[in-house]
């Protein structure tokens, strides 16, 4: 049984074989419970449509689809909680950074915790009762022990981890409507969240677990969507409606912004800095991921312009707004969640220049769900594992394996 | 006498001319003054609407500073710091120019750092007669 052989996309940086992807066997059909799909992407060598399973070069297997169950459980049992609620679209995942625990969020203001049990995961905990609205993004602390969760409530928590359980430990007020996002820098000393009131608000955490805002930025003149910090610097981006993408720095106890990268012509969704910080990927509305290269990061560092410039724009290949991107820690691999219902993902010829890099389409499976995919994220330690989770609520692991 | 006869249907034929100059002059006076009298309105209206806002701020501000400047704790500290920080930008802010190039930035960095020491005071921000909102209403993603 194939299925979407040819969809790869326009391919105008691709030089290498197209992979085909195709859905070859159902899983168990008497087990309804674990759904088992597996997708293996096959190569098609150099003959278009020669879909010869040998040397399989990439297989992309869905491990689970625990969401979708999970969902019909949940409405089962939250019923009434959840009849005010319009949607209960899976917005956002995030690995725990040793990767053993998974956070999701969605329009069920709810967020849940899932661990692998065997081949599946399971979810282990929800937190319901933070929240009035839905929960939009959630991040884990460097350290493991803390959870922020930003919702459309206009306010942010941060939950505490207590054996096996969570406890809401403070509720960050003062943005104006919803908080779009929040993330914590590599320190664990500083969290920024954003929002649709157009600011980026910094909070620093002292020992005694209290948080005091440092600093609000008001660089955007819109809705902010997406905030993420350097993995190593203390250098915040931030993207928003404007199309434009900040990055900032603090001065004299103020954060300000120190670069504005101009270049999408549509909204900017989502932020990924690759393993080393050289380089950062956005990706828009306007169906393309651009990837930025700071020119004199010297320069940066020392108080003078810091610069950034797009080195790389990946278009045709996505059919519809790329929602997220994230890029590998471990292999350098760039994975796209895109509002087609792909997911898809690039990988850097290493041939090509750092000045000029050439991202190509290596795996893409065209309905990864079969609504919108809101994000996108690679497992921190083992490389290849990667999560989605869509507009449907629906959550997948999914296994990418590259050609040596 | 064709000359005359000539000046004669002239004077007729351009007369749409004519007056089109003649009540396009008078029209524009007309405009000017109006415009003039419209944008000095609006200009007061938006001025004491800025001044408002700005010397709402420095009011908030001194009247903080005041009440916890006595204090030495690191916590009363930090907040002092922003609030003289709050201060400092009102300031140097270009009350009299309204041409100034960086008016609009440095009033979000008011209204920024505003809202950053109510944050620290735990003062909750509704005061919606003296303060922009940046958000409105509808949508959102």
């Amino acid at each position: 049984m194939r299925k979407g052989g040819h969809d790869t996309g326009g391919s105008r940086l691709q030089q290498y074989p197209t992979p085909h992807s195709s859905v070859p066997e159902e899983g168990p059909v008497n087990d309804s419970s674990h759904p088992n799909h597996k997708i293996s992407l096959l190569p098609s060598g150099k003959d278009e449509g020669d879909n010869e399973p040998d040397r399989p070069r990439i297989a992309s297997t869905i491990l689970v689809r625990r969401g979708r169950k999970s969902r019909n459980y949940d409405i089962l049992s939250e019923a009434a909680h959840c009849a005010s609620v319009a949607n209960s679209r899976c917005w956002y995942v995030a690995w725990n950074p040793n990767g053993i625990l998974l956070a999701s969020c969605g329009g069920d203001r709810a967020i849940r915790i899932w661990g692998r049990e065997g081949d599946s995961w399971e979810c282990k905990t929800v937190l319901q009762d933070g929240h009035q609205r839905t929960v939009r993004k959630v991040a884990w602390s460097p350290c493991g022990n803390y959870l922020a969760s930003a919702s459309f409530d206009a306010t942010t928590c941060i939950w505490k981890k207590k054996n096996n359980d969570f406890e809401c430990l403070t509720v960050l007020e003062g943005h104006e409507n919803e908080v779009k996002c929040v993330a914590w820098a590599p320190s664990g000393n500083l969290l920024a969240t954003c929002s649709r009131d157009k600011s980026v608000w910094i909070w620093e955490v002292d020992e005694e677990d209290e948080y005091e805002c440092v600093s609000v930025v008001n660089s955007h003149t819109q809705d902010v969507k997406h905030v993420i910090w350097h993995p190593t610097q203390e250098l915040l981006a931030s993207c928003s409606y404007d199309n434009n993408v900040c990055i900032y720095k603090e001065e004299d106890d103020d954060w300000e912004c120190r670069a504005t990268l101009e270049g999408h012509t549509s909204t900017v969704w989502g932020l990924a800095f690759d393993p080393s910080g050289q380089r950062l990927a956005s990706c828009s509305d306007d169906r393309t991921v651009k990837i930025w290269k700071e020119c004199n990061p010297e320069g940066g560092q020392d108080g003078t312009n810091s610069g950034w410039k797009c080195v790389c724009t990946i278009s045709g290949f996505h059919g519809r707004t790329v929602y997220d991107v994230a890029w590998c820690p471990l292999t350098g691999a760039l994975a796209t969640a895109c509002g087609d219902d792909g997911v898809r993902v690039f990988k850097e010829d290493e041939t090509a220049g750092p000045e000029q890099p050439i991202f190509f389409l290596s795996a893409h499976v065209p309905k990864a769900h079969n609504q919108d995919v809101n994000c996108i994220a690679w497992h921190p330690k083992e490389a290849g594992l990667l999560v989605s989770c869509s507009d449907n609520g629906e959550i997948a692991v999914w296994n990418y394996q590259s050609e040596a | 006498m064709t000359r005359n006869s000539e000046d004669l249907f002239d004077c007729i034929l351009m007369a749409d001319d004519r007056f089109h100059v003649e009540g396009y002059r008078e029209g524009f006076d007309e405009g000017t003054r109006q415009g003039m009298t419209d944008g000095r309105k609006h200009g007061a209206l938006h001025g004491a609407k800025l001044s408002m806002e700005v010397s709402f701020y420095y009011g908030f501000g001194i009247t903080w500073k005041c009440l916890l400047q006595n204090n030495t704790d690191a916590k009363a500290r930090k907040r002092l710091k922003a609030l003289e920080s709050l201060i400092g930008l009102i300031q140097k802010f270009p009350h009299e120019d309204p041409q100034f190039e960086t008016l609009q930035e440095d009033m979000e960095k008011v209204r920024a750092k505003f809202r950053q020491v109510c944050s620290l005071l735990n003062v909750p921000t509704d005061f919606s007669d003296y303060v922009k909102s940046g958000g409105s209403g509808g949508m959102s993603f």
